[in-house]
């Protein structure tokens, strides 16, 4: 009945934060627990009272602010200078700078956040789809927990009890493994989908684009520096990023005025009050969900039906991916790990880290796919292209994702050959 | 009358959390400038997160009210205009529903009446009701956790009047749309 | 009855195994008429989140930190006096001393909470990324520690920058240096290998770190006395073996890490002896159960 109410909602087209608050509120209403509601509306507070959360205002807002004050155009150019004139040039350093970008940041949502208002708007200009921009550079943005640092292994090291460098040394090969099957997968859109071909900059078109690409080019030596010297953590830097790329933008480029903050401003809470009240409602929702033992049930039926640790592996795998339809990242980690672990270490002898590499990918993919997905309003407040269109483009990327999981389940080299 | 208080409204809600959003990145600069001093600053963080979370029901409140929402447009796009204006009419009044729900979970929740005729004395209304609402504390801050909290009464009441506002819109809209079909 | 129990710790920690022996030992107790769901890893809320919980009776006991509870009434603070006791063995005594279960009676009326008894973790220790000999050197240092006013006292009269942090962000600060040194007890430092990010540790076994075992005021009201005989019972000696485990593991622990490539150096009481007074002056006025908790302190070392 419960599930009824969910889809009935869903498809009644109630926004979809308030189609988890009422499902929540529904199913408080018929568990008898109505004690629950008492804690209500401090746990829908409570659920974003959350620190590693400040990365999506802060990296929005420095998105804006690059976007506005013209360094995202010129970043765009100075990469053109290197790449102008193959065919999907743009394509391939998205996922380029995905890749790099994700060995210094932590969270998906703060890259796709970052990267989407960078890259999108530039590939289309060149003639990419818009949603297949998105696409790539969502996808990439998975990268960003698997590729250390990530923000997901360190709290899996801290529900697992287990030593956060071993952690993330065991998201190297794997992430390396999802790029490359990435790779594969634009090179193969590509012969599908002949990707625009770009023309090379000439002389004085390389000199302007290199000298104007500079000031710009400092920002992510911005948040690498902050982060690297000790001066701002991770969800930090992105605040150092805002500052300098209002200064340029405003006294280098001279193309942002003050008179246009009150508007960025505005947009940067609206989208990321959106997104981050979704998290808000998505957890209320989980809250309710674990108070009724619903995923203890469920790991109890999973480990019952196989003794097999790949096929259990699978199964858990499946059933993340639809807890991550409507949970995803942290809060779907702390509701499953404690439940899921002991059972895959005690009667399965499954490693911790190949559990945790696997675990936290599967989450990560939920922030990509619909109903909820924190990556994919992301992107799409960032772009003002529908969540649905990017998901559609989305398909052969998150086809990788699931690749890229079945073998690391088949295979616990790929994770444990390195630590 | 009341779209007149809405849209007021939406306009304070707006401005406030555009606010809010400057404020948490100065707040992080600040973080970072007072530590990188040797003087970091205890309560920095916390506040932060509090400024991020008022945006958030700021924000949330003016989308509903706008209609600027991410929601599954699927079934409505499949049907036809005629059932359009009556699938806004009902998700109008789901949204009601919550603003209402969330409105008198509050009131029970912070209790002003028994917390006022005790004439906002914390230990009797504890004592009275084992409610602790008033006197929990925030971790860094040194001050009342209500305040922050504050934001959850506010938003369910101003939500309230969106949403009366938005279904009396989309009610109209409805009836005639169904008039013109007939 | 169906009861649910909170904590913070994962599954693998001391705490949490504990609190599934209590459930166990509750189920066979009562012939299956009781059983009790442990929830973990603050599946149900941070610590503030659950005592909400146990106020309106939708959570019915939970193992919190000493810490969580001073921030709510503050003679708690009491138990985080620096150097109260002088070693585990002492930290061990003193908790199951009738001054310290005098303190729990304060919790129905000030929180909602029946406090049954405590448990705990190892005793504090200092970790440093640079020099570290002496409490001198925490002088300006940007440290971290769990935000609860009587560790922020302590750390503030010493010079030091007590900065909040979650556990899980620890790691990285250390490595980036966003924080030159942390608090932390032998138990973690030696779980998630802090010692690879910060190699000075001075060994100062500063402070306690109390847990207390508590059911919702709310529930607490409403069972039978047989029943109350029942949880209480089980937990405390739960909670016993908690602290008997801790003590036991704390020399091992040390000489573990005595054992790395790590420069270890000692403080004693002495050392700290102008934060401990600068700590004083503040805590005398807020904590009244101060000299009771002493006075048994010091039969304690006496004996
Ligand atoms: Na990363
Ligand atoms: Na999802």
């Amino acid at each position: 009945m419960t599930f009824a109410v969910f889809f009935i909602l869903l498809f009644l087209s109630v926004p979809i934060a308030l189609v988890l608050a009422l499902t929540a509120l529904w199913y408080i209403g018929t568990s008898g627990n109505s004690v629950l509601f008492d804690s209500y509306p401090q746990q829908l507070f409570g659920a974003i009272e959350s620190y590693g959360l400040l990365a999506i205002p802060l990296f929005m807002l420095a998105g804006e602010l690059m976007n506005e004050g013209g360094l995202t155009s010129r970043l765009i150019n100075l990469a053109r200078i290197l790449v102008g004139g193959f065919r999907g040039g743009l394509a391939y350093i998205n996922l380029v700078a995905n890749m790099m970008m994700a060995a210094i940041m932590g969270s998906a949502a703060s890259q796709i956040a970052i990267m989407s208002r960078a890259m999108v708007p530039a590939m289309e200009k060149e003639g990419y789809s818009g949603s297949y921009a998105a696409a790539i550079t969502s996808a990439g943005g998975l990268l960003s927990p698997i590729i250390p640092p990530s923000m997901l292994f360190v709290l899996f090291g801290v529900l697992a009890q287990i030593p956060i460098a071993e952690m993330f040394i065991a998201g190297i090969l794997p992430g390396l493994l999802m790029s490359f099957l990435f790779f594969i997968v634009i090179a193969l859109v590509g012969l599908v989908q002949q990707y625009p071909k770009g023309d090379w900059p000439n002389k004085a078109q390389r000199r302007e684009y290199l000298l104007m690409g500079l000031p710009a080019a400092s920002i992510p030596l911005v948040i690498i520096g902050g982060i690297l010297t000790g001066l701002a953590t991770p969800t930090e830097s992105a605040a150092l990023a805002s500052l300098a790329a209002l200064l340029i933008g405003k006294y280098i480029y001279k193309d942002l005025k003050f008179s246009q903050l009150p508007e960025i401003l505005r947009r940067t809470a609206l989208n990321a009050g959106m997104v981050i009240m979704l998290i808000s409602a998505a957890g209320v929702f989980g809250w309710v969900v674990v108070y009724e033992q619903i995923p203890q049930a469920a790991a109890e039926w999973i480990a019952e039906q196989t003794s097999d640790p790949f096929i259990f592996m699978l199964m858990v795998i499946g059933v993340l991916i639809l807890v991550g339809m409507v949970i995803d990242g942290i809060a779907a980690l702390i509701l499953v790990v404690p439940i899921l672990l002991p059972i895959a270490q005690d009667q399965f002898g499954i490693s911790p880290y190949q559990f945790g590499v696997v675990v936290c990918l599967t989450l990560v993919m939920g922030l990509l796919t619909p109903p909820v997905g924190a990556g994919l309003f992301i992107g799409s407040s960032m772009t003002g292209i529908p969540p649905m269109r990017i998901f559609k483009s989305l398909i052969p990327f998150l086809c990788a994702t699931l690749a890229t999981l079945v073998l690391l389940a088949a295979v616990p080299e790929l994770v444990l050959a390195l630590i | 009358m009341l779209g007149f208080i809405s849209d007021r409204l939406v306009r304070l809600e707006m401005g406030l959390a555009a606010l809010m959003a400057a404020a948490v990145t100065l707040l992080i600069l600040l973080n970072i400038g007072s530590r990188s001093l040797g003087m970091a600053i205890y309560w920095v963080d916390e506040l932060a997160i509090y400024a991020m979370v008022w945006t958030t029901f700021l924000a949330t409140s003016v989308a509903l009210k706008r209609r600027q929402v991410v929601a599954v447009t699927l079934l409505v796009d499949l049907l036809g205009r005629g059932t359009h204006a009556w699938i806004q009419l009902l998700c109008d009044l789901m949204i009601l529903t919550f603003a209402l729900a969330l409105l008198v979970l509050c009131w029970r929740w912070l209790d002003p009446v028994t917390f006022a005729s005790g004439g906002f004395d914390i230990k009797a209304f504890q004592g009275d009701t084992f409610n602790f609402v008033y006197s929990e504390k925030t971790n860094t801050l040194g001050v009342k956790k209500i305040w922050p909290w504050l934001i959850l009464p506010f938003f369910s009441l101003s939500l309230t009047l969106h949403a009366l506002n938005n279904l009396l819109g989309s009610l109209k809209g409805a009836t005639c749309v169904k008039g013109a079909v007939q | 009855r169906d009861f649910r129990l909170g904590l913070i710790t994962p599954p693998p920690h001391r705490w949490t195994q504990a609190a599934e022996a209590f459930a166990e030992d509750v189920k066979q107790k009562s012939g299956g008429e009781h059983s009790i769901a442990v929830f973990p890893s603050q599946q149900l809320g941070n610590e503030a989140q659950m005592v909400q919980q146990l106020q309106t009776g939708a959570l019915d006991m939970a193992f919190l930190t000493v810490a969580e509870i001073s921030n709510r009434v503050p003679d708690f603070g009491a138990l985080y006096a620096p150097y109260l006791v002088d070693n585990i063995d002492q930290a061990a005594a003193l908790l199951k001393s009738d001054a310290a279960i005098e303190l729990l009676d304060q919790l129905p009326a000030e929180a909602g909470l029946v406090g049954v008894g405590y448990g705990m973790a190892g005793l504090r220790q200092v970790m440093s990324r640079d020099q570290l000999e002496s409490p001198a050197d925490l002088e300006g240092k940007k440290l971290r520690i769990t935000p609860f006013e009587p560790i922020r006292d302590f750390y503030m009269a010493t010079g030091a920058a007590p900065t909040p942090m979650p556990l899980p962000a620890v790691y990285d600060a250390l490595a980036n240096g966003q924080i030159d040194a942390i608090d932390m007890d032998f138990d973690s430092i030696l779980i998630f290998k802090f010692y690879e990010r910060s190699d000075k540790m001075l060994i100062s076994n500063h402070m306690m770190f109390p847990m207390v075992g508590v059911v919702s005021g709310r529930i607490w009201k409403d069972l039978s006395a047989e029943d109350r005989e029942l949880l209480q019972t089980s937990m405390r000696t739960q909670l016993d073996a908690v602290i008997d485990h801790f003590q036991a593991l704390e020399k091992e622990q040390e000489m573990e890490l005595r054992g790395l490539d790590i420069t270890i150096h000692e403080a004693t009481k002495e050392d700290f002896a102008d934060a401990i007074a600068e700590w004083e002056t503040i805590w005398s006025e807020k904590a009244k159960s101060l000299p009771s908790l002493r006075k048994a302190a010091a039969e304690i070392k006496g004996s």
